[in-house]
């Protein structure tokens, strides 16, 4: 059992707590849900439990905690290892050793087992991930979600009681992501443990979910069974807000347990979107026969599609189908046979200097883009790498479209992470590029981020600018794609309307489309309010 | 794979006899015996042109040590040409003595140089930090996270000079590149961060104790007595009072490393376990090395010392130096056996 | 003076004393190298008490300094500073041209003397076992790069002094310094191979010639093979950390305070 009593905490050097006077239980075998936006506090909550607060990060701290009858606190982060397993969210910053079964017997070996009992346990603890098979290979060879299904074993291999897990999944693809949380639900119910995690993508936990721990804006802490919970949350996935937009009670959690819905009649107003949204709008980018290879392996194989002004192109598909190599093909970063056309220019005579002139380019990580003292300098070094004049210039107003008008001045690093990809964004569109290229900006954000990302998309389509846009996350991609290109192996799968791909393709079918079968829609606010249900 | 132990032995032994002998032809074999050791094991693990880089640093080091000794020290018989006194430090005979001397002196660097690269072939990475004694696990934990982290820091400095580049760096003079350097330093430290909390809840904690001085007091002392050893061997002080000091330092550095490496409650998971191969290499070994100590200080085995001055002569060889010569080829031999 | 205080002195001094009296040796004990068996297993027996100056300031660290968050700290450190080493090949910079000493450098600087030694030290073990470049140099290469991110604390002392912090002086000294060592860097490990090669072992000296003639001797040597490359070094030097200084001083600020908060003992400032 995991008791906060009136927890309070804050960092030494700020005035403001983290939380305050928390309060709850855990009762053990349990799955509990921890929510909250971004820097609410939620992880730093989840590191009181084993030791790393206050023992690991510093700060005051104020109330009780028991964790099975121990005191992190008063214990500290070494003797709770034995009792909580801890998974953190980046799987490559976890990893002391290069080599799998090196890595789980990290813990093994810091608690002094002995060798033939280390044995078996990481066997054990193998069979139970199914890796039994990789023990040998690289950390570094396997996928994320094997990766942290090698943090979940490198955890459980000390037989804890409590298993935490903060934003587990924030940094895979969805498949790898499923993967991951069915094996955390198999391994609760197998062993019998409590668990704790911390997600931004609901959907794929709430069916599990015995309880929900839920920190507001106000610092505080609720807790109580997800039927109760939901309806206080902020950010809630599309099911549970359809279902309470219908009113609908008790909330389902799942399509599958959303109550069958019959339309009384046909929707009036589907929403129509073409594949060549703006046949008047010439087409900035041409992609044609485009191929590429890398390290003798065909990545991308004779794929054709355009890009418009003023048109939000979503490219999906699973890892490894090429995407990235074909944003870095485009640029001109590695060989690529097949044509390719920029405003009306063949790449094959343009100088890099001048195709960057025209497109922008949000990396996985925006983080790798900023090392400036503030935000408008690293406006103002994108200007001088393209010669451009920084006078005259109303960077305030520019960063306002960014939602960071007030933060001009401000050390990129420390603000939060939709932050800094805006101002990473800010960055690379300042030189006014007419096509910008964003290599999975939905990584690890909370669903407010998402949504200022939502608005600024909005922004840069009225000013007539072209946006393609890769990315995983189907239910963002549904709310603005005007078209959608899918890549399987190299090859095109798909390029068409978002009503179909989000409706016809059953691996990226949106929770809209799954309970609203027929009628075409795909994000909860298609559904018009007037509904007539049978 | 051999216990690296047994090629610390081995290394030892080698190293023994390269550095007792100034004997050209004794060291000539051994550097031929080297060399195809060491092509060998290139070839096991795919590395070309291992014996082309070799030779090429051994060439360029007896071409430098030559000259060197050659043009500074004048002392010898065979006078070759001489330089007026009047020219500083160079000035003086020029003997073809110094020049044989300086070679030998070449030769026996590029041996050392040599007999390590075949042990970098010889021993994996992971094998290289098993060799760090327990007593020292933080420091073992430090370069095992740091060769973990390399290549995924490589990659990240890929990724971001990519990044910086689209977004229109020049990448042209050295302050271009600091756009890229302070990301990967910043992003790297924070993931530190990161894997400082993974590793301490695993369990991860300082094994030694904190208060007892005593430990890094011994160590001292054991360098100290070592050192005071060297120095008086130096002084050509005799053996009997410079050994003790030898034994003393470093059995009170091997005493205390042993029982600080004792007191950690740590285990290991990997053990290399020894094969009937390495002990039979380590007998091997070991009588060669007792062999050659008897040898040594019983006849004091002369072909060993080979000296051009003070005038040049050509080198003696005993069957027992020859024998020796093959200690290269011992692993190779009874790894084959195998 | 504490004993934790005492000890780190004592160690701090010991590294120094031994490490540069071995290799400094060559100039005093001519005479000890008349007998050719010695001349021989002289580099070695300095590489051996090098190696043991190591493990002392090593086990002295772990004791006091090396938490989890130190070794992870430190690292990263020496895996970026690893793979500068091999940049050296990559940048179209001049030969000898090293940017690993401007972060051994600055560590020291700002995190204090034995963070800088141990940067610098293991930096080079690191590279090592990754290029498979082991050699029996290679604890005399580990000492002189510790020095080099260990002596930067006199830096410090001048720059706190002075209250030059922030200011253009303190790029410029520590430019400066980064070029002496340029040069310094190459003279002492010349000095490991000097017996070897150019010390004239194992024939009579003129009687007069004491460690003055043979410094001088030295220096000849010097000139003749290494000095280009080190003024190379030494100007890259100067170069990269004019450049460099001021943004990884930021960074290094705003990472002092999460890493040193477990650090037992008083802090390095």
């Amino acid at each position: 059992m995991i008791k906060f009593t009136d927890l309070t905490f804050r960092y030494s050097l700020r005035s403001q707590a983290v939380f305050e006077d928390v309060n709850f239980e855990i009762i053990p075998g349990t799955l509990t849900l921890v929510t909250g936006a971004s820097g609410s506090g939620k992880s730093t909550l989840l590191r009181c439990i084993n030791g790393l607060v206050p023992h690991f990060s510093g700060g005051i701290i104020a109330g009780k905690i028991q964790v099975f009858g121990s005191d992190p606190i008063a214990e500290g982060v070494e003797v709770m290892a034995h009792k909580v397993g801890f998974v953190f969210q980046e799987p490559e910053s976890q990893f002391v050793f290069d080599v799998i079964e090196d890595e789980i017997a990290f813990s093994l070996e810091n608690a002094g087992v002995p060798r033939q009992e280390m044995e078996r346990r990481i066997q054990e603890v193998l069979q139970m991930v199914r890796l039994s098979p990789l023990r040998k290979k690289n950390l570094s060879e396997i996928s994320g979600g094997e990766q942290q299904k090698v943090a979940i074993a490198s955890a459980l291999v000390t037989q804890p009681l409590v298993l935490i897990l903060d934003e587990p999944t924030s940094q895979l693809d969805p498949i790898s992501a499923d993967e991951v949380l069915k094996f955390v639900i198999e391994l609760k119910n197998h062993l019998n443990l409590t668990v704790l995690i911390s997600e931004h993508r609901l959907e794929r936990l709430l069916p599990y979910t015995d309880m929900i721990l839920n920190l507001n804006a106000e610092r505080r802490a609720i807790i109580g069974k997800p039927q109760e919970i939901l309806p206080l949350m902020d950010q809630v996935p599309p099911i549970v807000e359809i279902a309470q937009r219908l009113k609908f009670s008790p909330l389902p959690l799942t399509p599958a347990t959303f109550p069958q819905v019959r339309l009384a009649h046909k929707p009036i107003n589907q929403i129509e979107k073409h594949c060549k949204p703006q046949d008047s709008q010439p087409a900035c980018l041409e992609i044609d026969g485009l191929s590429a290879r890398l390290n003798d392996q065909l990545i991308l194989n004779d794929v054709s599609f355009n890009l418009h002004r003023g048109e939000i192109l979503v490219l999906m598909g699973p890892n490894g189908a090429g995407k990235t190599t074909l944003l870095r093909s485009v640029l001109k970063m590695i060989p690529h046979s097949g044509k390719v056309t920029l405003m009306g220019a063949d790449t094959d005579n343009l100088q890099f200097a001048e195709i960057i002139q025209e497109i922008a380019y949000l990396p996985q990580n925006p983080n790798d883009l900023l090392f400036a003292e503030s935000v408008i300098d690293e406006l103002k070094i994108t200007l001088k790498n393209h010669g451009k004049d920084a006078e005259g210039l109303d960077f305030y107003v520019f960063l306002k479209s960014f939602d960071l008008g007030h933060l001009g001045d401000q050390y990129p690093r420390d603000l939060s992470v939709g932050e800094r990809q805006r101002t990473a964004l800010a960055a690379v569109t300042v030189h006014d590029p007419r096509i910008i290229f964003l290599d999975e900006p939905t990584r690890g954000m909370d669903y407010d981020a998402k949504k200022r990302l939502n608005f600024l998309f909005h922004h840069w389509r009225q000013l007539g600018k072209a946006i393609l846009l890769v990315t995983h996350d189907v239910e963002f991609a549904a709310r603005l794609a005007d078209r959608v290109v899918i890549l399987e192996n190299g090859n095109l799968m798909f390029c068409g309307a978002p009503r179909t791909a989000f409706t016809e393709f059953p691996a990226y079918q949106t929770q809209t489309a799954r309970v609203f079968t027929d009628t075409g829609w795909i994000t909860p606010d298609d559904i018009p309010p007037d509904l007539d249900l049978q | 794979m051999i216990h690296s132990i047994v090629w610390m032995i081995w290394l030892l032994v080698v190293m023994v006899f390269i550095l007792s002998t100034r004997n050209p032809v004794y060291l000539s074999l051994i550097l031929v015996g080297l060399l195809f050791f060491g092509q060998s094991l290139a070839r096991e693990k795919k590395i070309k042109n291992w014996v082309l880089a070799n030779l090429r640093f051994l060439l360029a080091m007896i071409l430098l040590s030559t000259l060197i000794n050659g043009i500074f020290s004048h002392v010898g018989q065979t006078i070759l040409f001489t330089i007026p006194q009047k020219w500083p430090l160079i000035g003086g005979n020029f003997t073809l003595d110094s020049l044989v001397y300086g070679a030998i002196n070449g030769l026996v660097i590029g041996a050392l140089y040599i007999l390590f690269n075949v042990i970098n072939l010889a021993l994996s990475i992971k094998q290289l930090t098993w060799l760090i004694p327990r007593a020292f696990h933080p420091i073992a934990m430090m370069v095992t996270i740091s060769l973990t982290f390399f290549p995924s820091i490589q990659k990240r400095a890929r990724e971001i000079k990519e990044a910086q580049m689209i977004r229109g760096n020049p990448m042209k003079k050295i302050v271009d590149w600091l756009p890229i350097f302070i990301p990967l330093l910043v992003t790297s430290l924070e993931n530190a961060f990161l894997l400082a909390e993974s590793m301490t809840t695993r369990g991860f904690h300082q094994p030694i104790d904190l208060k007892a001085p005593g430990n890094l007091v011994s160590l001292i002392l054991g360098a100290f007595f070592v050192f005071s050893g060297w120095i008086l061997q130096l002084f050509n002080y005799p053996r009997y009072l410079s050994a003790p000091l030898f034994v003393i330092g470093f059995g009170l550095i091997l005493l205390t490393l042993m029982t600080v490496g004792k007191h950690s409650k740590i285990t290991r998971y990997h053990l290399e376990e020894w094969k009937p191969m390495d002990i039979m290499i380590t007998i091997v070994i070991v009588l060669y090395l007792v062999l050659f100590i008897y040898l040594r200080w019983a006849d004091g085995m002369p072909s060993l010392n080979y000296s051009p001055y003070p005038y040049l002569s050509i080198p003696t060889l005993q069957t027992i130096g020859l024998l020796f010569c093959i200690l290269p080829f011992v692993p190779m031999i009874i790894k084959r056996h195998d | 003076m504490n004993k934790t205080r005492l000890l780190r002195l004592a160690t701090d001094l010991i590294v120094i004393f031994l490490g540069l009296f071995s290799l400094a040796s060559p100039f005093f004990f001519t005479q000890a190298r008349d007998i050719d068996n010695q001349a021989a297993s002289f580099p070695i027996m300095v590489s051996l008490i090098i190696l043991l100056c190591l493990m002392i300031v090593i086990f002295e660290a772990q004791t006091s300094l090396l938490d989890s968050k130190m070794i992870a700290f430190l690292a990263v450190l020496t895996a970026i500073n690893a793979g500068l080493r091999f940049l050296e090949n990559a940048i179209p910079g001049p030969g000898g041209f090293s940017p690993t000493f401007f972060l051994i450098i600055l560590s020291g600087y700002y995190f204090g003397s034995r963070i800088g030694f141990l940067v610098g030290a293991m930096t080079l073990l690191v590279s090592a076992i990754i290029t498979g470049g082991i050699g029996p140099w290679l604890p005399g290469q580990m000492i002189t790069a510790g020095w080099v991110g260990q002596s930067a604390i006199l830096v410090t002392f001048l720059v706190n002094k002075f209250a030059w912090r922030g200011k253009p002086v303190e790029i410029i000294l520590l430019s400066g310094f980064g070029g002496l060592w340029g040069i310094l860097y190459g003279a002492i490990m010349n000095l490991w191979f000097w017996p070897f090669l150019g010390a004239g072992a194992g024939q009579t000296f003129s009687h007069n010639a004491g460690a003055l003639e043979n410094l001088q001797r030295y220096v000849a040597y010097y000139l003749a093979t290494s000095l280009v490359w080190d003024i190379m070094r030494a100007v890259g030097n100067i170069l990269i950390i004019s450049i460099m200084t001021a943004s990884v001083l930021k960074v290094f600020q705003r990472f002092k305070q999460r890493f040193s908060f477990q650090i037992q003992g008083e802090p390095e400032q």
